[in-house]
């Protein structure tokens, strides 16, 4: 394959047509790695993991590992975890409180700010003469979004927000509380990765508004996970006002979420946590609460969505994050952030990590079946004789409006109702732009 | 409910033979059993085994400073954790498991739960501490091969001849788990 474009057959979006190969081909990741996460704003965490000055954390900007702190001065900092000398990781610890970073090679020590402090033989090594400013800790850009912290190492990459673009609208109400406060959640402490032997786009495309899959989730719906005392997995279930189903795609950034829009911006609340009255009193105040602060914009329950390239998020009572880290064609590590309403009574902040545990990751109820499913489609992606047939995103096609059905969805939101591949044809035409590096050159020249 | 514990040993040779099992004895053909019903699929027997206030926990284990091995662990009843599980939880997951349609286990896994190194580190007239090693062994489908190994502590209450369990927590040897899915009970 030419190693700065990629053929424009493997990935046809519009006739809704993918090869198998993108997901199996070692030479087309390695452009991913530096094409598409290079190149993107990435999610590496959340402030209320790092509270307090000298906090810190390991966490992954693609495949690059970085260490984030809440250096001496308050600022969150992103920096490669690699010592400027040999490449070792400076950091060591899932998380802590550190004012400085020791390489345990040669002994090179950083502040959590990243500045080179430390330098054994500074004098008789080095004259006193290294460039500390130039030998500090690689920094990442950092931007800070209603609590989420986001990160590149590209210095070409446009504004975070410019990438977001109309996605901002369901990215902050991610990021709001139940009542629509916004910066409402914390992070449940306790990260959880694990390792898929599937190629990263799977899950992120599953995530984007794979409204089709209900039959993987047969088994927990029979059983029973929501807290409404109803059956089935979703809490909003419970709510019977008439709403749209519609999955809100946003093509100049690869973005989309799928939502429920209702019809009626003044709703009552109907119990969807009635098992816990405590629980469920604390969403009926919540639900009034949001109506008052939102307006018209209340009319969205925002269900779930991607943030281009490795985000996935899922709202409506089960706050999670979730990132795919690549780390071969065939081998994804996945993170997983739990959130709950940061001013929520205790009771609710309990309930809500006991739904989330029972939901999501290799022991959730409900994603157990997805990554079952993400691991399976692994096999059919590596077949020589599949390559014969495309994979088949055509689903519900031509059918999308843009901003519609209501404009305040953001000129740049390109929406199809209902049960649709709608959004990974989105997905998978962002991707295959950035993969273009021509392309990708003019983009960034605009 | 019927364990080796509870097998007439009268026509193996008398008493003389088999000898009374001590306590620990007691505890181990318990988790032997269990173990047994776990690679069986017998889960509702298995669910049987827990008291009706039993607590079933496994944290996230995470990488910290030597002199912060608190930490190590996420916290019970406050953090995130692979299982924070009551009986009715637990029995929703038997349910899940045993209808045929929970892909991420049909068909099942083939197990080989290994119980080891048990020791009682408590023992009162109504309750048992125990810990004991476990290695669990899942070999699903055709070559996906699962290795879990790790630290568990129960607490056992007596039932009749045999043990109940009461809480169980489970300290899992591994921070990013290594495989896809945790699909089996340990």
């Amino acid at each position: 394959m030419d190693s700065d474009t990629i053929d424009g057959r493997l990935v046809d979006a519009e006739a809704g047509l993918i090869d198998r190969r993108i997901f199996a081909d070692q030479d087309i990741f390695d452009q991913e790695i530096k094409q598409v996460f290079g190149k993107s704003w990435l999610f590496v965490g959340h402030e209320s993991q790092i509270p307090n000055k000298g906090d810190f954390f390991t966490s992954q900007a693609g495949r690059d590992a970085v260490v984030v702190t809440r250096d001496s001065e308050g600022e969150v900092r992103v920096m490669l975890n690699m010592c400027t000398h040999r490449g070792m990781p400076v950091c060591r610890y899932d998380k802590g409180n550190a004012k400085r970073f020791t390489c345990p090679y040669h002994g090179w020590t950083f502040a959590n700010t990243g500045d080179l402090t430390g330098l054994p033989l500074s004098s008789e090594g080095y004259g006193g003469q290294l460039d500390r400013k130039k030998w500090g800790l690689i920094q990442a850009r950092v931007t800070l979004y209603y609590g989420s912290i986001w990160a590149t190492f590209d210095e070409n990459v446009p504004p975070f927000e410019e990438t977001l673009g109309d996605m901002a609208l369901m990215l902050r109400d991610f990021m709001q509380g139940p009542d629509g406060e916004d910066d409402g959640l914390e992070v449940i402490d306790g990260i959880l990765k694990f390792e898929i032997h599937s190629n990263w786009k799977f899950g992120a495309e599953n995530n984007a508004g794979d409204l089709y899959h209900d039959v993987s989730h047969n088994s927990v719906q029979r059983v029973g996970l929501a807290l409404s005392g109803l059956r089935g997995r979703h809490v909003w279930a419970a709510d019977k006002h008439k709403f749209r189903t519609l999955n809100v795609a946003y093509p100049a950034g690869g973005h989309a979420a799928r939502v429920n829009l209702y019809d009626d911006e003044q709703r009552e609340y109907h119990p969807q946590w009635a098992i816990v009255p405590e629980v469920d009193d604390y969403f009926r105040a919540a639900h009034y609460a949001r109506q008052e602060r939102l307006g018209e914009k209340a009319r969205l329950l925002n269900r779930g969505g991607i943030i281009f390239p490795n985000i996935a998020y899922n709202s409506a009572g089960r706050w999670q994050i979730t990132m795919w880290v690549p780390r071969a064609p065939n081998r994804t590590e996945v993170w997983k952030w739990y959130f709950v309403p940061k001013n929520a009574p205790q009771k609710v902040k309990d309930t809500l990590r006991h739904y989330l545990l029972r939901y999501g990751g290799p022991s959730g109820m409900v994603e157990q079946d997805d990554i079952e499913n993400w691991a399976s489609a692994q096999v059919g992606a590596e077949t020589a004789a599949g390559n014969r047939l495309p994979m088949n995103y055509t689903l519900h096609m031509g059918q999308a409006q843009w901003a519609w059905p209501e404009p305040w969805l953001g000129e740049g939101a390109y929406v199809d109702e209902g049960v649709s591949e709608h959004a990974q044809r989105v997905f998978y035409g962002h991707w295959a732009q950035k993969m273009d590096a021509q392309a990708g050159e003019q983009e960034a020249g605009q | 409910m019927s364990s080796a514990s509870t097998i007439d040993t009268a026509n193996l040779g008398g008493e003389d033979a088999v000898a009374v099992p001590t306590l620990k004895e007691r505890v181990e053909d318990f988790l032997s059993y269990e173990c047994e019903l776990l690679d069986e699929r017998r889960f509702d027997e298995w669910l049987e085994l827990f008291t009706e206030d039993a607590r079933y926990w496994m944290p996230l284990a995470r990488n910290v400073e030597h002199n912060n091995l608190g930490a190590e662990y996420s916290r019970e009843q406050q953090d995130a954790a692979w299982f924070d599980e009551d009986k009715k939880t637990l029995l929703q997951r038997v349910m899940q498991l045993k209808g045929g349609d929970h892909w991420a286990e049909e068909p099942f896994s083939r197990t080989s739960h290994i119980t080891t190194n048990t020791r009682i580190q408590e023992a009162s007239e109504t309750e048992l501490t125990v810990s004991s090693r476990f290695i669990v062994y899942v070999n699903r489908r055709e070559g996906e091969v699962r290795l879990f190994v790790g630290k568990r502590i129960d607490v056992l209450r007596p039932a009749g001849a045999t043990f109940q369990i009461a809480k169980r927590s489970i300290f899992l040897d591994q921070s990013k788990l290594l495989f896809k899915n945790l699909t089996t009970f340990f």
